[in-house]
């Protein structure tokens, strides 16, 4: 059958790794929109996630769905990465003439560190807090701990270097190399880990550095 | 006449089945004029007459143009100078009292023949899936009866440098034959007689890929860096979205 044999082929399971990295990537960007409401205060972030759950089908829905587009991109991404360590190793001597590998080599170990992240932070902000206390007083006092926000700020900067390799390799799984689009991935390929960065890293530093003193107030 | 004094650790296999090693060989006064084949040559020369088995490797133009011959050294398909295969790779690009690791072309898919030579049918294999094109009846066809642009023309010629020596693979650290069955994909699919079986072609090729035991491909892009041929992945992009759409589309 054309699809099994498609799921099957190893260009197949590149392309739902580029698949389900791509919407990764876009609920990250919607997540990335709705939390920038932090930097405007309490006020507006309490807001935006009652707002959100006005909506329980959709939330439940949108939960399900991501969880199986991550386990899926987890399980593909490990099998590769497992199946790359056994190959590389065949030589007594191997170099690289590409110049910076370090995203992509360390892949499987910056995914591991995003789900390890990924995994506290649900805990933290989804299940832990209980219903009677505002989710904005629930990061308030999270992000006061220098260690949990220092946690926070290196798995940002994990999910950047996962990213500035994820990006373009997606681009290319997908097919789109060509002259034309050259500049225009360069770009993007160095921009998007760099938005991610900016905003979710932003968010640590802004406690951290004393700048959210005044989150509660507004 | 400049001359160097190298050391070499060859790895030396009697067969697939056999267990295979590294041996240390010293050779003095090496020509910096000669070819690495021809380096080689002199050690093979200097076993005979130690009464000892020469080391078994592929060659066959020695020009660059054949695919036959390659070698890791020093960790790098066909040595360090770029674009070059190693029949082409001249002593003057080391110092004398180098180390150089010699190593044959490592794949699941590679069986190694004896010592530095591999069997490489599987790439042979993988162009019988498809790379093809059928002309089954009727005469000649004019050169010119066919247009195509030189841009597309040398676009063809690009990807139709792939010698199939096999570098591609032998350097990338997911042992995947990609860029090998792209640039074959790419030559075919940019002409005008390509386009019949083009999306087949895909599908076929890149089934034998996997069916040969090739890796995934992980887009480290160590293929294009170490090809003699300077293929790029962009044939790797072109074979991705053919096989998307022979699989999706194809008959
Ligand atoms: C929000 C989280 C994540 C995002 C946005 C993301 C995004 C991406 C993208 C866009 C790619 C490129 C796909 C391609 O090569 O075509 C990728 C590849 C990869 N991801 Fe993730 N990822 C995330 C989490 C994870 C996690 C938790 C793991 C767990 C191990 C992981 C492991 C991998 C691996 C190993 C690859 C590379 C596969 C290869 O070698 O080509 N990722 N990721
Ligand atoms: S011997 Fe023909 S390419 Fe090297």
């Amino acid at each position: 059958m054309w699809f099994f044999n498609f799921c099957k082929s190893s260009i197949g399971r590149k392309f739902f790794m580029a698949l389900s990295g791509l919407l990764l990537l876009a609920f990250l960007a919607v997540h990335a929109f709705g939390n920038a409401a932090i930097y405007a205060g309490s006020k507006y972030f309490q807001f935006y996630a009652d707002f959100l759950h006005n909506f329980p089908v959709l939330v439940l829905l949108a939960s399900v769905g991501l969880g199986s587009v991550l386990v899926l991109h987890i399980v593909l991404g490990l099998s590769l990465f497992l199946e790359k360590r056994q190959r590389t190793g065949r030589y007594e001597v191997y170099a690289r003439l590409t110049e910076n590998t370090f995203a992509s080599r360390t892949m499987g170990y910056t995914g591991l560190f995003i789900l390890l992240f990924l995994i506290i932070h649900v805990t933290t902000f989804v299940f832990a807090p209980g219903s009677d206390t505002p989710i904005s007083v629930v990061v308030m006092e999270r992000f006061s701990s220098f260690f949990f926000s220092l946690f926070y700020l290196v798995s940002f900067i994990a999910l950047g270097v996962h990213l500035n390799h994820g990006f373009f390799s997606m681009m290319q799984t997908f097919g789109f190399n060509h002259p034309r689009y050259d500049k225009t991935i360069s770009v993007l390929t160095v921009a998007v880990p760099v938005a991610f960065l900016v905003i979710f890293g932003g968010i640590p530093l802004y406690f951290m550095s004393g700048a959210g003193a005044s989150f509660m107030h507004h | 006449m400049k001359t160097i004094d190298l050391t070499l650790k060859i790895w030396r296999q009697k067969n697939n089945d056999a267990l295979g090693g590294f041996e240390t060989y010293l050779l003095r006064d090496i020509s910096t004029d000669m070819s690495f084949l021809e380096m080689l040559d002199v050690l093979n020369e200097q076993l005979t007459a130690e009464g000892k088995i020469p080391v078994a490797f592929d060659h066959d133009c020695r020009e660059g143009i054949c695919g036959s011959c390659g070698a890791m050294v020093n960790g790098i398909a066909h040595g360090p100078v770029k674009l070059n295969n190693l029949c082409q790779l001249h002593m003057r690009a080391f110092n004398s009292g180098d180390t150089l690791v010699i190593e044959p072309f490592r794949s699941r898919a590679f069986p190694i023949r004896k010592d530095l030579m591999v069997d490489r049918s599987a790439l042979d294999r993988i162009i019988q899936a498809g790379g093809y094109v059928s002309v089954n009846t009727g005469g000649g066809v004019d050169g010119n009866a066919i247009p195509i642009s030189s841009e597309t023309a040398e676009l063809a010629m690009d990807s139709a440098a792939c010698v199939g020596c096999g570098a591609c693979v032998a350097s990338c650290p997911n042992d995947a034959a990609m860029l090998f069955t792209g640039a074959k994909i790419t030559q075919l699919g940019l002409l005008p007689q390509g386009q019949p079986e083009r999306k087949e072609r895909a599908r076929a090729m890149v089934t034998q890929m996997d069916k040969e035991g090739f890796g995934f491909c992980s887009n480290e892009r160590e293929c294009q860096a170490q090809c003699p041929k300077g293929i790029s992945i962009r044939s790797i992009a072109r074979m991705n979205r053919d096989f998307f759409r022979g699989s999706l589309f194809g008959e």
